[in-house]
């Protein structure tokens, strides 16, 4: 590992600057693994030498902060390369592929972005956001926002010092519960697992998963869809399909409509299978930790039927007692489902499950960029309906009505209204203002919902068979 | 304009408070007042992450309405090259009702091993080199499951591997076939190789456990830890709760510790009643020797009044007391009773013709049990289930009613003589003069062997009737409301010695009655001298017709 080494990489009339994490050779030569400035983990590749800028120099980490180097880093260099990248038509993906050619690292993804190019997506409304076609990830052709805003946001977010989280701290706070890791430094930052067949389907895994370390040698790891066990070998792959039995989630059923249905599942009662699903799920959430054990967690997980059983959509965690009042540990809709709406509604049935137990709940941070925007989104589709309603009637609501409405915390409430800048101070007075653009927005959605009602997926809190589970201090302690 | 607003001091937001909901046009100025509401509150992303050029573009396209805003990920394909249908080929129904289930991984995937490519090239080659012995991946994958079942983890350290005779006890006690163990010696000698060549860990890939709490925290491939190594973090809430905890518990402790206290002095007081008992037994037993010489004849009161504390009594009504009732009858005419004697009740006349039917009953029953006698009747209810007599160690309401009914020698006497039984007891009586205790001896064990149809062999047994004297034994059954479903073929009356011994006086088959029991322990050769005084019933016994 070469952990900290900041380098520009070389792409064609564009630099971007990036964090060097490891070095391996191939037969094609000394391959970097690069963390891209100011871009999720999930973009982080192994790039070719050719595709570094030797020429400028090289950040050294600075032995006790690394992270702090990151920070010297001037912010005007950071505008110049983004610039030159706004300027620059979209690469060709002839040249990608050569560049994929030169590096042992294929990029199926690729071919999957020029597929989405241009052809809006059939949900309407949701728009796919390709991914620039450069090696480096930027942003779209068609993106309407202006690049170098979000980029100067992104600069001001920067220049906040980051919140230390020293390593003692964070381990007792998984001890005590949570499951999200703010410290990055604990665990590993690069891919160890390049493709995993599961069920229907192949997965690119987006973060370090502690899979058995034999399996990073594999081209492709195989798990079986229903106990989600792993295998390196096709071989024990078969054999163990022919004597697996599972067919759904080992657990009770608590929901069922037409579309899914939901499954709880003890961590405890079912160690092995709640690990191998954290396993398959850290693959996709980069500050869940593995580091403690399931046993304190139920699992909700959510299935689609056909005639061979019930297939994971996605699932999200939850404490069995959550001394911070979270409803929600870990969240994720399987890559497969993912941008179907199924997101919304593991959000809207954990939220039921808070109505149910008459708590109000929130997410436990930090929550990922993708968990954001789903949250964010149903936190404003919901407080919008309820907002317009009694606008309509010409009521006034407090937060804290809203909060308990929707069984969210009176802080969730209102850092969605903030940032839909729907908060005002008015004549002395505080109000909720709709803006117009968000109202016609809602609008749209929901004629779009009555129009096509198969794209209407909800949760019917009716259909919820479920009693909040009691835990004793002794049962979450010992298993008694 | 704006700057003034800015500066007006805001009140601070009330959660609470109900709020204004205007839409957008319903207020002037909206774009001012908007530009001056600061996004303070936290995002919850992480602040590294936040400023992340996708999450940046998205969270600002959806703010501002434009559309949902959207992060490229890399999505999953769906995969070419598989045969899904081949590999998942389980097919399911749907369940009318919500399932449920709790099985275990485990539990629903059979065998732990599942044999990889080269596991199939090494079983391909055996079964070609070994015609004769062809053996199914699921063989191959017990064994192997055994082997690595057995091999302790620890091995990976020491480089040790189990020798084949351990691996043999093992698959002996796993329920192999001995078939298969020439078999498991070949799979064995690749299944060492293969745990030689993989560093003595296990074949099949496993997670990094936690081996060395220090050192491997840093491991990213270390996962799923125990919470329960880890101290907890010190707070003050913390250490009132372990305080109070320690105090319940040092309390719980106490209150054990002065439980045990307590059963210690019960037992001692129940010690010192039992040495005084027999005192006062001794005593009696003395007192009835010097009686008996000096040939005072009173009421011997004073040798029972204290002896019919409820658990003898108890007691007497099991299997055994009844014998001991008998002899004692004999012996001291028992005048507890003796006042009750005179007057003749109304109900103890019914209660004596009641007894009389029954007696009948049990006598045919009896009778036909001694035909019986000695041999073991295997087949299901060959009479309509009866009394079990006295035998039976088993106390029915009736026979408890029995013995209470003759109230006065005189009555049950006169009761009894008309009765065969009577007669034939009395010759037992003689001849055995001292009537046991209360074990009676049982017949020895015996066994016939017989021929039936079609060469069919029997073994008849017989004397296998365990004691059922001891105290302890027939307490046992002191609560047992034994059903009617228990054949009466195994009751154990059948072997009784003296029903071989009335076999030889044949005709009297009457002294079988349970509440009769007495002819039973008659007969009984050890018998001690002084009958013990502690059957009541006893007393009310004929006492005149041995003497
Ligand atoms: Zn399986």
């Amino acid at each position: 590992m070469a952990g900290g080494e900041r380098d520009k990489e070389a792409a064609e009339g564009q630099a971007r600057r990036a964090e060097i994490l490891a070095i391996k050779e191939t037969k094609s030569g000394r391959q970097f693994y690069c963390n891209f400035d100011n871009f999720n983990k999930r973009l982080d590749e192994w790039v070719p030498a050719a595709r570094i800028h030797f020429n400028q120099d090289v950040e050294w980490p600075s032995p006790e902060k690394p992270k702090d180097a990151k920070k010297a880093a001037a912010p005007a260099a950071k505008k110049t390369a983004v610039a030159q990248k706004k300027a620059q038509k979209r690469p060709t993906s002839t040249r990608e592929a050569s560049v994929a050619s030169e590096g042992t690292t294929p990029h199926p993804w690729t071919e999957f972005v020029d597929s989405q190019k241009g052809t809006p997506d059939a949900d309407g409304g949701e728009l796919v956001a390709a991914l620039d076609l450069d090696n480096t990830p930027g942003a779209e052709d068609d993106d309407p926002m202006d690049v170098d805003e979000a980029v100067a946001e992104a600069i001001i977010a920067k220049t906040q010092p980051p919140e230390h989280f020293s390593r003692e701290e964070e381990i007792e706070k998984l001890r005590t519960g949570g499951s999200m890791t703010q410290n990055q430094a604990e665990i590993s930052r690069i891919r160890n697992i390049s493709k995993v067949q599961f069920g229907k389907f192949d997965l690119y895994p987006w973060y370090f998963s502690p899979y058995p370390e034999v399996f990073t040698q594999e081209d492709l790891m195989y798990i079986c869809e229903f106990c989600l066990c792993y295998y390196g070998d096709f071989k024990s792959f078969t054999r163990h399909r022919q004597k697996c039995t599972l067919q759904h989630p080992p657990g009770n059923e608590i929901y069922r409509d037409d579309y899914v249905s939901f499954f709880e599942i003890d961590g405890r009662r079912q160690r092995t299978w709640c690990r191998n699903l954290c396993l398959l799920s850290k693959m996709f959430l980069d500050h869940k930790t593995l580091y403690y054990d399931v046993d304190p967690f139920l699992f909700y997980v959510m299935t689609t039927r056909d005639e061979k059983g019930c297939h994971l959509i996605g699932y999200f965690s939850k404490e069995k007692e959550s001394a911070e009042g979270y409803n929600v540990a870990c969240i994720l809709t399987l890559p497969q489902f993912q941008r179907k709406g199924y997101g919304r509604l593991l959000i809207q049935f954990s939220y039921e499950l808070s109505k149910i137990e008459g708590k109000l709940g929130s997410p436990e941070k930090p929550l990922s960029d993708l968990g954001l925007l789903s949250y964010r989104q149903y936190w404003t589709e919901n407080l919008v309906d309820i907002l317009l309603k009694y606008n309509e009637s010409e009521d006034r609501c407090s937060i804290e009505q809203l909060a308990s409405l929707l069984a969210m915390t009176p802080l969730d409430v209102e850092s969605t209204l903030q940032a839909l800048k729907m908060q005002v101070y008015h004549k002395g007075e505080h109000k909720i203002v709709l803006p117009t653009h968000i109202i016609k927005r809602h609008e749209a959605m929901k004629e779009k919902l009555a129009k096509d009602k198969s794209k209407k997926k909800v949760i019917n809190p009716e259909a919820i068979q479920w009693k909040p589970p009691v835990f004793t201090a002794s049962t979450r302690t010992w298993g008694w | 304009m704006a700057p003034p607003i800015r500066h007006t001091r805001v009140k601070k937001l009330n959660r609470s408070s109900g709020q204004q909901i205007l839409r957008e046009d319903q207020i002037e100025d909206y774009d001012s007042l908007a530009l001056h509401t600061e996004n303070k509150t936290d995002s919850g992303v992480e602040k590294s992450e936040e400023k992340e050029f996708h999450l940046q573009a998205a969270l600002a396209n959806s703010s501002n309405g434009q559309s949902e805003g959207e992060i490229p990920t890399r999505p999953a394909e769906e995969t070419t090259d598989i045969d899904y249908d081949a590999l998942y080929s389980l097919k399911s129904d749907k369940p009318a009702t919500y399932i449920r289930f709790s099985q275990t991984v485990e539990e629903c995937t059979g065998c732990q091993y599942d044999m990889s490519t080269e596991d199939d090239v090494f079983l391909t080659e055996y079964s070609k080199s070994h015609p004769e012995s062809q053996h199914s991946e699921d063989v191959f994958e017990r064994i192997m499951e055994i082997f690595e079942e057995t091999q302790p983890e620890f091995a990976a350290v020491d480089q040790t591997l189990y020798s084949f005779d351990t691996m043999r006890q093992a698959l002996k006690q796993n329920q192999m076939d001995d078939k298969l163990l020439v078999v498991a010696k070949d799979f064995y000698e690749f299944w060492k190789k293969r745990r030689q060549e993989n560093g003595n860990h296990s074949l099949q890939p496993e997670l990094k456990s936690e081996t060395q709490p220090d050192n491997d925290d840093g491991d990213p491939y270390v996962c799923f830890r125990r919470r329960e190594v880890r101290q907890t973090r010190k707070t003050r809430a913390r250490d009132v709760q372990s305080t109070e905890k320690l105090k319940r518990l040092r309390k719980e402790l106490e209150e054990g510790r002065s439980i045990v206290k307590l059963v210690l002095t019960r037992e001692q007081a129940k010690r010192e009643l039992m040495k005084t008992d027999k005192e006062i037994f001794d005593a009696r037993g003395e007192l009835k020797a010097i009686k008996f010489k000096t040939g005072i004849k009173t009421d011997d009161e004073e040798l029972l009044i204290n002896q019919k504390p409820q658990r003898r009594r108890t007691s007497e009504f099991q299997g055994i007391s009844r014998q001991p009732a008998s002899q004692l009858r004999m012996p001291p005419r028992a005048d507890g009773r003796a006042l009750d004697a005179d007057l003749i009740l109304l109900s103890d006349i019914q209660a004596q013709k009641e007894n009389r039917l029954q007696i009948e009953i049990q006598e045919k029953s009896k009778q036909h049990e001694i035909w019986n006698s000695g041999f073991e009747d295997l087949t299901r209810e060959p009479l309509s289930p009866v009394q079990q007599g006295s035998k039976t160690g088993f106390r029915p309401a009736t026979a408890q009613y029995q013995l209470m009914t003759p109230p006065s020698s005189v009555t049950s006497e006169s009761f009894d003589h008309p009765s065969p039984a009577q007669e034939k007891l009395e010759p037992f009586t003689f001849r055995y003069g001292s009537p046991a205790e209360e074990d009676e001896p049982r017949g020895q064990p015996a066994y016939r062997r017989r021929i039936g149809r079609c060469g069919r062999l029997w073994i008849d047994r017989r004397g296998m009737r365990p004691k059922e004297s001891d105290d302890v034994v027939s307490d046992r059954f002191k609560f047992d409301q034994d059903d009617e479903e228990e054949p009466p073929v195994y009751e154990m009356d059948a072997f009784d010695t003296k029903a071989l011994r009335f076999r030889a006086t044949i005709p009297f088959p009457q002294h079988l009655i349970p509440q009769r029991v007495r002819p039973d322990s008659t007969p009984q050769v050890r018998g001690n001298g002084p009958s013990p005084p502690s059957n009541r019933s006893i007393a009310a016994a004929p006492q005149p017709a041995p003497t």
